[in-house]
């Protein structure tokens, strides 16, 4: 069997793998479901994950060990991940091959030449690691935008699977929605196009993952290279070089992603897997002093230029609500590697990929929309934190969560409060009875608790022209018909008296009788038409920001209660009230 | 021959760049296993970024814990009041470095007393540099309007560098979260650390003041200016805050200025009307007796002030500053 | 030459075939993975999605719920079953009134006629935890209009429902169309209940034969767990319903434990009134002994008998009211096991 056949298979093994992890992220109990399925493996297999987080946290994070795994099998075969395991490599590989296959031989074998650009990944590797390394709370871990799994594995949660899935609503019965997603998109796109421009163009001159184990990759045991020097310089192992580092000649080994086609193609068979080096040459990875400076400085100073803007102190942006469970946010910015799992996991689509609002750590991050999706953050669900691999949104229990237990000290975690907007609310401006936000609260005690009260009613003051026992007749017709039988209207006589009205017509009242019917006012004098409404408000001491109330509330353009993130709990400084 | 050596050579380079391989292995492994953590974090900063204040009391003396002495010349008092408690050499020994941290809480001048009076904190720092042979002295505080207008207007500035201290400005960086044992309040939250990390004692400055929140603005009072972050949330609680500061700060010496009383509309006050001459000048260890005694001057009774129970039930002091016998004199 | 090459091409398939064995472990691996896992970890686990094996009570409820199906209908849905936690969210804003009054568990079913799907019903079976509190669930929220079913102590139907208290249990049978097929339907669903429920004998309302029998009304017991009349202090109070001389009026009482506490509350119950506005009054009749206020016109009297709480309630004259106070203080008096 050919080892390029073997290769395939694994290609297409991972690929299939990565795709079925995609669309089983849904929480439920079927084989097609989350179950135990590892839905983390590929991002936790991913080096620059554990090292990146390993820089700005000192910690090896549980999952994350099977890095370690990548990074043995690397340092002793190879970059042999880029052309074996990676999703995304194998999207640019088939496109490469696919998009160029028409061309000529010659062409093809210019294509893949070795480009001093390709040093371009090795600057932007020490680009994200500088700005981890960052002492103390400085650090910011930023990997996650360019690196290959996390993108690989938000284009198709956020974008390509739910596009799919639209019409047949297999993964999700609603259709799931994510906003600003088009940017991702647009950059899964270029990225696979420019594969028909030079192919693997993502592999060889922007991936800092690639960039990675080409350094790793130095002392490899076994390596691609020529069993002699000379040879008749066909060049047709370099017909279809995944990584453009020349076999033919002086090997750039670092871009070397063992994809063994050339070792298939020298029909000598002069190009094999050895341990010496290629005896026509061996070059390893190496950035220029200049270049490597230079990416360092940039790192170094592109944090606190990005930090200028006070995001994280007292400008912070109120919609950045994180879900339950998230740490404070300089905390959380050094560990989340924007995946999109948490988004991908919820089940009611609340949590979505904010913008740069926040500041511009804070792209693709999670934050809560309460107006998309099913009803706001699900009090009894906890499943963002159990899927987020790095712990930036920290795997809670519900006894946390409801601060029950252990817990009770410390109190239920909010996420932020509601707050109502009096001038668009129905019952506070509009004269409307409506309470859909109290009976929707799903803490017990409620967070939101109503005041009755009796407004008179447009056009509401009424003259007695004469009464019959309980039909009110009025001088003025004005009335439209029906409209107070709803059991929210009232009939008040000055402050004391006030009968529920069951009928109207355009110049009568019937009222429920009761006790004090006797004292219906008789003719000539003034009634009023009142409505009762129960007027809302918000217990900030027991609101948990889950936004609920935000999703049901009838006022659906700009909302009448909106949450904002004052009061969440991760953090002290943003506390609404004392605690203790 | 030269195959021979060019295998020798080869078997050398292989055997060298193996031997790197399994070194990066070996250091990959023994990263992952030192560094691993299963549990993951947990919310709120980790314990070991926070910092505690150290006790900067001297040992008691009895019958010297208290003096009140009254006079209306403020460098006149506080010299009597300290020679009383033993002199200034009981509390700084030679070579040490003092912080002083007067009340600098307002951009406001010195004629309102709505800050520390700046001779007064001149003297003390002369007779900290001079008498007591201290190395150095900083004056410093976290004040509530602008800091360099604070220092600028109240005077204290010019007068605490006149007389050969270091002024010290809060910056960003002087700060550090602390959490205090037994505190309910000061839980992770950022403190004015880094001016008193490397003195050996502080001597707190302060006038006495009305106050609308907390009834009145004295000695214990006077470290709120230590807390950092939006520390205003604390007013919710202010009679807790108190005691835990008192718990919090441990100082050498507190001086409390009741030579002019701001008897209303405090701790900003405005009017010189709403000062009175009370021309007495108290120096202590303890702050709750301090303040205890100071509260008669402003026409209030213990009870009136919630916090002093609270301090005295924090193990802070005694409101009973009877009990301590305090030294009363008069000056000329 | 070959002899290197046909070495190389099998040292190629034995690693090939090598790594082939590799991803297949691996795909193994992955495949045993997902077998075991907790779903609960992320939440969301209701009743009603747990595994059979863990909730043992709910088992055995789902066989008994299927058995009740009445003649010619069938099983339409899966049984589904609400605590506490979630009850909100079959019920909404009724669920409160369940929770407060000791709610443990609820138990829905549909059942679909094998002839005509037009007619289905919907089966909520409350386990309450006692008696008492399925009675006053039963009790507070029983329709107007309801007319008595024979053969069973509480129970009444409306023109599309059928409702009863069996022991701990507060059922209600909700009919999704206007048919006497199916009210018939759900009687005897309604009787099958009565008589497969298991229920205690401790569990009776033993109150209820405390009420004198003369001009009481039929099956107009109430029990009120908490807050009766808008005090706090009245707690498991039973009302019941008299015609006295031409006149409705509403009588209650309450077993309290032992006098003391019956005249504690009778005390504070008569303060409650007076602070609200009542003012006290002269008993016409000499004797009865208790309070009497006057309420904003209606008359109340408060007064114990040995444990017994007892009184009228909102009486709009003062004579009859009086004279039903007495029979009941009488009745109680002669309680023994006082």
């Amino acid at each position: 069997m050919r080892i390029i056949t073997v290769r395939r298979i694994s290609q297409v093994f991972f690929f299939s793998m990565f795709v079925w992890f995609c669309i089983v992220s849904t929480i439920g109990q079927s084989p097609w479901q989350v179950r135990g399925w590892p839905v983390n493996w590929f991002l936790q297999l991913d080096p620059l994950v554990a090292i990146g987080t390993i820089l700005t946290t000192h910690t090896l994070y549980r999952g994350l060990a099977w890095a370690l795994a990548t990074v043995v099998l690397t340092i002793i075969f190879g970059r042999f991940f880029c052309s074996w395991v990676c999703p995304f490599g194998s999207i640019h590989h088939f496109v490469g091959f696919w998009g160029n296959r028409k061309k000529k031989t010659a062409e093809k074998i210019q294509l893949n030449r070795y480009r001093s650009a390709q040093r371009i990944k090795y600057f932007i590797l020490i680009f994200f690691l500088v700005m981890a390394a960052f002492p103390s709370m400085a650090a910011t871990l930023q990997t996650g935008l360019l690196d290959p799994i996390p993108l690989v594995t938000r284009s198709f949660n956020l974008v390509l699977l739910p596009i799919v899935d639209k019409p047949i609503n297999f993964v999700s019965v609603a259709g799931r929605f994510y906003e600003g997603v088009w940017l991702v998109f647009i950059m899964f796109l270029v990225a696979v196009l420019l594969n028909l421009a030079i192919p693997r163009f993502y592999c060889r001159f922007i991936c800092p993952l690639g960039a990675l184990f080409a350094v790793l990759s130095r002392f490899a045991i076994w390596r691609i290279g020529k069993k002699q020097k000379e040879c008749i310089n066909c060049k047709l192992c370099e017909r279809a070089c995944e990584g453009g580092c020349e076999p033919s000649g002086n090997i750039k080994i670092g871009e070397c992603v063992l994809c063994f086609n050339c070792l298939d193609e020298c029909k000598d068979e002069l190009v094999s897997y050895q341990r010496r080096p290629s005896l026509s040459g061996e070059t390893p990875p190496d950035v220029s002093r200049r270049g490597f400076v230079l990416s360092l400085a940039t790192g170094a100073f592109a944090l606190p230029a990005v930090r200028l803007a006070n995001k994280l102190g007292s400008n912070w942006y109120h919609k950045v609500i994180r879900p339950p469970g998230a740490l404070a946010e300089e905390q959380f910015l050094k560990r989340c590697i924007k995946c999109g799992q948490c988004m991908r996991i919820c089940p009611t689509n609340v949590i979505q990929p904010a913008g740069i609002e926040g500041g511009l750590e804070g792209l693709w991050t999670p934050v809560l929309n309460n107006r998309i999706g099913s009803s706001g953050c699900q009090l009894n669900c906890v499943a963002c934190g159990q899927v987020c691999p790095t712990a930036a949104i920290r795997p809670i229990t519900l006894a946390e969560k409801h601060g029950l237990d252990d817990f009770a000290q410390a109190g239920p975690i909010k996420m932020g409060t509601a707050f109502f907007d009096r001038n668009k609310c129905l019952p506070w401006a509009m004269d409307k009875p409506c309470i859909v936000c109290q009976e929707n609260c799903p803490v017990s005690p409620k967070a939101i608790y109503t005041e009755e009260c009796f407004n008179t009613v447009r056009d509401g003051l009424l003259t007695v022209k004469n009464t019959k026992g309980n039909l009110i007749e009025t001088e003025e017709e004005i009335l439209t018909p029906g409209k107070f039988a709803t059991g929210d209207y009232y009939c008040a006589v000055g402050a004391d008296l006030r009968w529920k009205i069951t009928a109207n017509t355009e110049n009568s009242i019937e009222i429920l009788p009761d006790e004090k019917s006797s004292k219906i006012p008789p003719e000539g004098s003034k009634i009023e038409v009142q409505v009762r409404l129960q007027r809302p408000f918000v217990d900030i001491e027991k609101c948990i920001g889950c936004g609920v109330c935000e999703h049901e509330c009838p006022v659906s353009g700009k909302k009448a209660i909106r949450v904002t993130a004052e009061g969440e709990t991760r953090s002290a400084d943003r506390a609404l009230l004392l605690r203790g | 021959m030269t195959e021979q050596n060019e295998k020798e050579i080869g078997r050398r380079q292989f055997l060298l760049r193996a031997g790197k391989a399994g070194i990066s292995i070996a250091a990959a492994g023994a990263v992952s296993y030192l560094l691993y953590d299963n549990t993951g974090p947990r919310a709120g900063t980790e314990a070991g970024d926070l910092v505690t204040l150290p006790d900067f009391s001297v040992p008691q003396q009895a019958g010297k814990t208290m003096s009140v002495i009254e006079g209306p010349d403020r460098v006149e008092t506080v010299n009597k009041a300290i020679r009383a408690l033993g002199g200034i050499q009981r509390f700084v020994k030679p070579g040490e470095t003092v912080a002083i941290k007067p009340n600098v809480a307002f951009a406001s001048p010195p004629f309102l007393s709505a800050t520390a009076n700046p001779q007064l904190v001149a003297e003390v720092v002369r007779l900290c540099l001079v008498e007591g042979k201290a190395k150095s002295v900083i004056v410093t505080d976290n004040p509530i309007n602008d800091p360099a207008s604070c220092f600028t207007l109240s005077g204290i500035g010019k007068a605490a560098g006149d007389a050969g201290a270091k002024v010290i400005l809060p910056k960003d960086y002087l700060f550090e979260p602390t959490t205090l044992e037994g505190g309910r309040l000061i839980v992770n939250w950022p403190v004015f650390f880094g001016p008193f990390e490397k003195v050996d004692k502080i001597i707190g400055i302060s006038p006495i003041k009305d106050h609308a929140r907390s009834g009145a603005s004295m000695t214990m009072k006077n470290w709120y200016g230590l807390l950092g972050g939006r520390r205003n949330i604390f007013h919710q609680n202010i009679n807790t805050i108190i005691a835990e500061l008192a718990m919090m700060v441990k100082p050498t010496l507190v001086i409390l200025d009741g030579t002019e009383v701001m008897m209303t509309n405090g701790p900003t006050g405005g009017s010189t009307s709403d000062l009175k001459r009370a021309n007495t000048m108290i120096a202590g260890c303890d702050m709750v007796a301090a303040d205890s005694y100071g509260c008669g001057l402003l026409d209030l009774k213990v009870s009136d002030l919630p916090y002093l129970a609270k301090a005295e039930a924090a193990g802070a002091g005694t409101t009973d500053y009877k009990s301590l016998k305090p030294i009363f004199d008069k000056t000329g | 030459m070959s002899s290197v090459s046909h070495r190389a091409k099998y040292l190629e398939s034995a690693v090939s075939i090598c790594i082939l064995l590799v991803l297949c472990l691996i795909g193994l691996g992955v495949f045993i993975k997902q077998i075991d896992s907790d779903i609960g970890r992320f939440g969301l686990v209701t009743a009603s999605s747990a595994l059979p094996a863990e909730t043992g009570i709910s088992q055995k409820a789902e066989t008994a719920l299927n058995e009740l199906a009445p003649s010619g209908f069938k099983v339409l849905s899966q049984p589904e079953f609400y605590d506490t936690e979630n009850l909100y969210e079959k019920i909404n804003g009724k669920a409160p009134l369940y929770t407060e009054a000791g709610f443990v568990e609820l138990s829905t079913q549909r059942f679909v006629s094998t002839s005509d799907d037009t007619l289905m019903m919907e089966l909520y079976v409350f386990d309450m935890g006692e008696a008492k509190n399925a009675f006053s669930v039963y009790s507070v929220q029983k329709r107007a209009e309801g007319k008595d079913l024979l053969g069973m102590q509480f129970a009444y139907k409306t023109s599309n429902g059928v409702y009863l208290a069996h022991g701990r249990y507060y059922a209600e049978l909700v009919g999704y169309a206007e048919s006497d097929q199916l009210l018939k339907a759900m009687e005897q669903v309604a009787g099958k209940i009565s008589e497969n429920f298991e229920v205690d004998r401790d569990g009776q309302i033993a109150e209820l034969a405390f009420f004198d029998k003369e001009g009481l009304v039929e099956d107009s017991f109430r029990l009120y767990l908490a807050n009766a009349f808008g005090f706090e202090g009245l707690s498991n109070i039973i009302t019941a319903r008299y015609d006295v001389d031409g006149q409705r009026i509403t009588a209650f009482l309450s077993r309290c434990s032992n006098r003391q506490h019956a005249k504690t509350v009778s005390e504070s119950y008569y303060q409650f009134l007076i602070d609200n506005g009542a003012t006290a009054k002269e008993p016409v009749n000499k004797i009865l002994e208790g309070k009497i206020v006057d309420f904003y016109g209606s008359t109340e009297i408060v007064s114990t008998a040995g444990r017994f709480l007892v009184g009228i309630h909102e009486a709009d004259e003062q004579t009859p009211a009086e004279k039903l106070a007495v029979k009941l203080i009488d009745k109680l008096g002669q309680i023994k096991g006082d």
